[in-house]
């Protein structure tokens, strides 16, 4: 074997190699390239390389410079084609992997809550920017609590604005609106009080779209020293924008009910017409969303608050009448029944 | 209160339209319910006038009639009155008309004649009640004028409050839209010739107590001839809503829609005689067994507290309620008898409830009455009578206590009007209000004190020099007695808009906490879960609480959250059976929640409430507490096509357990079989404790109870927990435990027991037996079957050993986990699974 032979072996066997290299469909073939030419037993180039031994001392460096020219460049090209191999492979995979993305996703289980907690949440939120401050009193009552010290005497006219029902326990009644809260408030707090009263009523009233057996009102309840009506008024118009939008028009007119003089009905404009007059509202353009006025003085007295120096006012509202306007429900009777086609459209 | 604008100018001159006249009475205080257009039905019905009636050829009963109706061709009309003749007018309804009821009138063939239209009762028009012949109008009545154009009026429904009964009548609203219009209003005239016998030859009363009856007139008008009112009468009766029946009784309808003031006519001729030949009246409370036919032929037994018009043989009338059938003004009647009397408000409003019989009168009579209208009702009335139905009056009245009171003196300090209101109002601009309603006004007299409040007690307090006013109030405003009632007519008159608001900038009250903070937690963390809120009636079923039979007491054992066992508090006076009784609970809510939308064709369904519990404790007093229950039913998480389904299971209903303990900060909660499991499956029911602030049951509905509330579902996962805090408390702050700087190690120990060893246990006994490198422990996997023996199962643990300030070594954990294994051994009979 001469200097020669061996260097043209060499080159012959560069030649062979790297167009089968360029030519390898896959990965595993490249590996198979790989050791049948680099393999350092029985690889090609080692084959070939024991040859240099035979040559003399003096041509081994020049084979050496071939053998390493020869050895990168099919290492080069392996490398090349291992790269360009995997690059098709990861976009064949990328092909096939491809799913209809147009298909819905999988839902994530969520919940709702009920409008008429969550708007009596909303009132308190809205109040409570004012100071007011929450409390609960209890849904059996007394005639005592539910009337009399809400200056309502026995056999007054006025009860016929609150139809009862009455339970078997000694002098007991289900409250009929949240206002025995008032005289509650009253007997724990001292002035200034500002406190706001959520809560179950019942009244014995035959059940239809807008009249419920059991319903929620909220009260509100401020007392100090010079409270007017006109804090009641500029407060109530700050509800009202709270709650039905900052352009939303409010009317203050008289209302009538035995704890409070002066009576107040507040009205707001009408949420369906804007205004202009509309079936909903009875074609006057206002809709009346609660009731209000200047606490009566009997009404303190039995609260054991003085008359002369205290004053304040008292406000209830009912909690369907409010979620029924803001949701653009029709029928008070879906709140209590409960139909999940309705309560889940407040996820 | 309907009011009729055409009645109504009788009293007050009317420029507004009837809208803005709505408006402005709305303004004031009495709201304008509805506005209708009354006679808007008689569209298409016109005046005409009969030119011939003739017999009908083929019927015996019919008339065949021309009428003219204006200026084209004469109407062929049938007709099957008798009462008609040529030269009448009479309202034609043309076809097209649509009748009160809804009646079309068309152009049809009677009997093989064509009739273009029908001649009109009153009654088919409701423009009086007599339906028996066409309604007659006057001779000049304009040929062809439609008849809403004559005829309709605008009626307001006015809403008067119960405390202004002086203006639940045309006078009184017409002094209110006097005050509001500056027009002035006018009392009726009383004309009234008296031109019988002096009234005290022909009538005595006697009032037995006066504080039942303080006052008691009577007239009497002898020889009346009784027939229908006037049509003008009856017309106006009928737009006020009022049935015309006599012109005797009509004259008291009138009397009373006009005045406010409610009287009664009795026939004089059924009235007993005393001595002297007069008619004798008595006013009296019941006697044990009396008995009366009222007006509307119901004979009543009379209780002992009834307030009575009698005579010398019984009963005649329940005062203020209701008259006798005996003593009623009939066709036959000569003489009449006027009462117009004043009656305790309390006995008229509590013998009206009594018999359920609360009419025109008894509202205005419980309201109170003005004892001067007692006089100008009765002189009303005779004169009305005697104008309608003839007749002489007798001259005088019988009165019982002829004495009127002034007007009232009540007392008020415009300065404190004024603090009241938020206004600025000068004296002299708050008399000026005062005097739109007739209230004159006056410095008060030195030394006299102002009222503030008549109950319960008369609470008075004295005022400097100049600093009161004196109201001087008509009698019929009897609502007006302490200041605050000055306050509000005064800001009632000026208008309630000019009252400006502004917002509080008084002193702040002190922080409290907010009682719905922990529900509110609860409720956002279970939404987050996928359950929806729902909000129940507390009212239920009688039946449904036995039917149920959750036991209250499961939730014993939560401090300051007791539940009462005690009997239901039950409606004495129900709307219906099915809200009769308080709930004790709430589990039974949500089963009817689940068979309703289970009705609505829904079988997923995962709900909760925070509602209340109710009973009655053992001293007779009521209870109330709350809870918070769920149910699940159906599958698990929401249908979808990209996951199975997977009903849910009592685990799911555990996690909701551990998912409310979590919220609240509580040890993991522990669940011990509830043997006593109605009605729940006695063997998938719970008791759920988390530490002592959750406790409750938790477990799968037994199925007759499902069968019970025919339900659906093949399982139903329900709970009812006790909180503490539920009723009012706050969510306790997160408190964190710091993150270890050293590595954990976890460890799997598989367990093997017998079946009836209670994973519970188990666990007690690793917590028990883990010294404070145990961080946690858990249970990851059972497992049943080969190479397990029959009744053996697997528990797998994960357990976790940490140290806060060393790495810990890998034999001082197996030393751990050998001493757990070895625990368990001793206490539960187990053996590592390998």
């Amino acid at each position: 074997m001469d200097l020669a032979t061996l260097t043209s072996q060499l080159h012959a066997l560069g030649e062979e190699a790297l167009p089968k290299i360029a030519a390898a469909p896959d990965v595993a073939t490249l590996d198979e390239l790989d050791v049948a030419y680099l393999g350092r037993k029985g690889g090609a180039l080692s084959s070939l390389m024991r040859g240099i031994g035979q040559l003399p001392a003096d041509d081994r460096p020049r084979v050496g410079v071939v053998v390493n020219e020869v050895r990168q460049a099919v290492e080069a090209a392996l490398e090349e084609a291992r790269r360009r191999t995997a690059d098709a492979a990861l976009a064949a995979r990328l092909v096939a992997e491809t799913v209809d993305v147009t298909t819905p996703g999988r839902p994530i289980a969520r919940g709702s809550l009920h409008p008429i907690v969550e708007t009596i949440g909303r009132i308190a939120e809205i109040f409570g920017q004012f100071g007011f401050v929450t409390y609960e009193g209890p849904e059996i009552e007394s005639d005592a609590t539910n009337f009399q010290m809400l200056n309502i005497p026995p056999d007054h006219p006025a009860r016929d604005l609150w139809d009862t029902m009455y339970v078997d326990v000694e002098g007991g009644l289900l409250r009929t609106h949240t206002s025995p809260g008032q005289i509650r408030v009253m007997h724990t707090e001292s002035p200034p009080i500002r406190a706001l009263l959520p809560g179950r009523c019942f009244r014995y009233e035959a059940v239809d779209a807008s009249h419920a057996s059991e319903f929620f009102q909220v009260e509100g309840l401020m007392v100090d020293e010079g409270t007017n009506l006109g804090d009641l008024r500029g407060l109530l118009d700050e509800f009202a924008h709270a709650m039905f939008g900052a352009g939303r028009a409010t009317r203050f007119r008289p209302g009538y009910y035995p704890f409070t003089e002066p009576s107040v009905a507040f009205d707001v404009g009408c949420l369906v017409c804007g205004g202009v007059g509309c079936p909903a509202c009875g074609r006057t353009g206002w809709m009346t969303i609660l009731g209000a006025g200047m606490v009566h003085p009997v009404v303190l007295r039995h609260g054991g608050i003085d008359p002369e120096r205290y004053q304040g006012f008292a406000f209830g509202m009912g909690v369907e009448r409010i979620a029924m306007l803001r949701h653009g429900i029709g029928d008070i009777r879906v709140f209590l029944d409960n139909d999940l086609r309705l309560l889940e459209q407040f996820r | 209160m309907r009011v009729p604008l055409d009645w109504l100018r009788d009293y007050v001159d009317l420029q507004l339209d009837p809208e803005a006249l709505a408006e402005r009475l709305t303004l004031l205080g009495f709201e304008v319910k509805g506005l209708e257009r009354w006679g808007s039905e008689w569209r298409n019905v016109v005046v005409g006038e009969l030119l011939t009636v003739e017999k009908h050829p083929r019927a015996d009963r019919l008339s065949l009639t021309t009428v003219r109706v204006g200026a084209g061709e004469p109407l062929q009309i049938v007709c099957g009155a008798t009462n008609i003749a040529p030269g009448q007018r009479v309202p034609v309804a043309l076809p097209g008309a649509l009748l009160p009821g809804n009646r079309a009138i068309e152009r049809t063939e009677k009997m093989g004649v064509v009739s273009n239209g029908m001649l009109c009762s009153g009654d088919e028009l409701r423009l009086s009640v007599d339906g028996e012949g066409i309604l007659i109008l006057p001779a000049g009545t304009p040929l062809g004028a439609a008849l809403t154009d004559l005829y309709g009026d605008w009626v307001l429904d006015v809403d008067v409050k119960p405390n202004r009964g002086d203006a639940l009548c045309l006078v009184g609203l017409a002094r209110e839209v006097a005050a509001a219009t500056g027009a002035s209003a006018r009392f009726p005239e009383v004309g009234l010739t008296e031109d019988g016998a002096p009234i005290d030859q022909v009538l005595a009363v006697h009032v037995e107590d006066p504080g039942l009856c303080p006052r008691f007139v009577g007239r009497m008008v002898r020889g009346v001839g009784v027939a229908p009112s006037p049509q003008d009468v009856q017309r106006r009766l009928l737009a006020a809503g009022m049935r015309p029946v006599s012109n005797v009784v009509d004259a008291t309808n009138y009397a009373m829609l006009e005045l406010g003031k409610p009287t009664h006519a009795f026939d004089a001729g059924a009235v007993a005689r005393d001595a002297s030949g007069r008619a004798g009246l008595l006013v009296r409370t019941a006697g044990a067994g009396e008995r009366l036919e009222t007006l509307d032929h119901v004979e009543r037994s009379l209780s002992e507290e009834t307030l009575l018009i009698a005579d010398a043989n019984g009963p005649l009338a329940i005062a203020g309620v209701m008259g006798g059938a005996a003593s009623e003004v009939a066709e036959s009647t000569v003489d009449v008898i006027i009462e117009s009397a004043v009656f305790d408000p309390v006995s008229i409003r509590r013998t009206a409830f009594r018999y359920a019989l609360r009419s025109e009168a008894s509202l205005r009579f419980e309201k109170g009455q003005e004892s001067r209208l007692a006089r100008i009702g009765a002189d009303r009335v005779a004169g009305l009578i005697a104008t309608w139905a003839g007749g002489s009056v007798a001259a005088g009245r019988i009165d019982t206590a002829p004495d009127e009171a002034g007007p009232a003196r009540v007392g008020y300090r415009p300065a404190r009007v004024n603090r009241l209101l938020g206004t600025s109002l000068d004296p002299d601009a708050q008399a000026a209000l005062l005097a739109r309603v007739g209230i004159e006004s006056e410095p008060a007299t030195a030394g006299s004190n102002v009222l503030i409040a008549a109950d319960p007690t008369l609470h008075d307090v004295a005022v400097g020099p100049g600093e009161a006013r004196e109201a001087i109030v008509p009698s019929w405003r009897r609502d007006l007695i302490v200041e605050a009632d000055i306050a509000e007519e005064i800001v009632r008159l000026a208008g309630y808009e000019t009252v400006s608001g502004k917002t509080p900038d008084t002193s702040m009250p002190h922080v409290r906490p907010n009682p719905l903070e922990l529900r509110d937690g609860l409720r956002h963390a279970l939404a987050a879960a996928g359950l929806v809120e729902v909000v129940t009636p507390a009212l239920v079923p009688a039946s449904q609480a036995a039917a149920l039979g959750w036991p209250v007491r499961a939730a014993d054992g939560v401090p300051g959250e007791q539940a009462v066992d005690g009997p239901v508090v039950t409606v004495t006076n129900p709307l219906s059976e099915r809200h009769s009784v308080l709930r004790r609970g709430v589990v039974g809510s949500l089963l009817d929640v689940l068979a309703l939308n289970e009705r609505h064709g829904r079988a997923d369904v995962a709900i909760f409430e925070i509602g209340k519990g109710y009973a009655q404790a053992p001293d007779g007093s009521p209870a109330e507490w709350w809870r918070l229950a769920f149910l699940l039913a159906g599958s698990a998480g929401p249908p979808a096509w990209n996951r199975p389904a997977r009903p849910f299971d009592l685990d799911d209903a555990k996690g909701v357990v551990d998912l409310v303990g979590h919220v609240l900060g509580l040890p993991e909660p522990l669940f011990t079989l509830h043997a006593d499991g109605a009605p729940l499956h006695p063997g998938r029911a719970a008791l759920a404790m988390a530490g002592q602030g959750c406790a409750g049951l938790v477990g799968e509905l037994h199925p007759s109870i499902g069968a019970a509330w025919d339900l659906r579902a093949e399982r139903v996962f329900v709970a009812e927990l006790a909180i503490a805090g539920l009723a009012g408390g706050q969510l306790a702050p997160v408190r964190v435990v710091p993150i270890g700087r050293f590595p954990p190690h976890e460890r799997d120990i598989a367990l093997v027991v017998p079946e009836s060893v209670a994973a519970a246990d188990v666990l007690a006994t690793l917590r028990a037996a883990g010294g404070t490198t145990l961080r946690r422990v858990g249970l990851f996997d059972i497992y049943r079957g080969t190479p397990l023996a029959a009744g053996e199962k697997s528990l797998a643990w994960r357990a976790v050993f940490a140290a806060e300030d060393r790495a810990l070594a890998d034999d001082e954990v197996d030393a751990e986990v050998g001493r757990l294994v070895a625990a368990t051994a001793s206490a539960h009979g187990s053996r590592l699974r390998t």
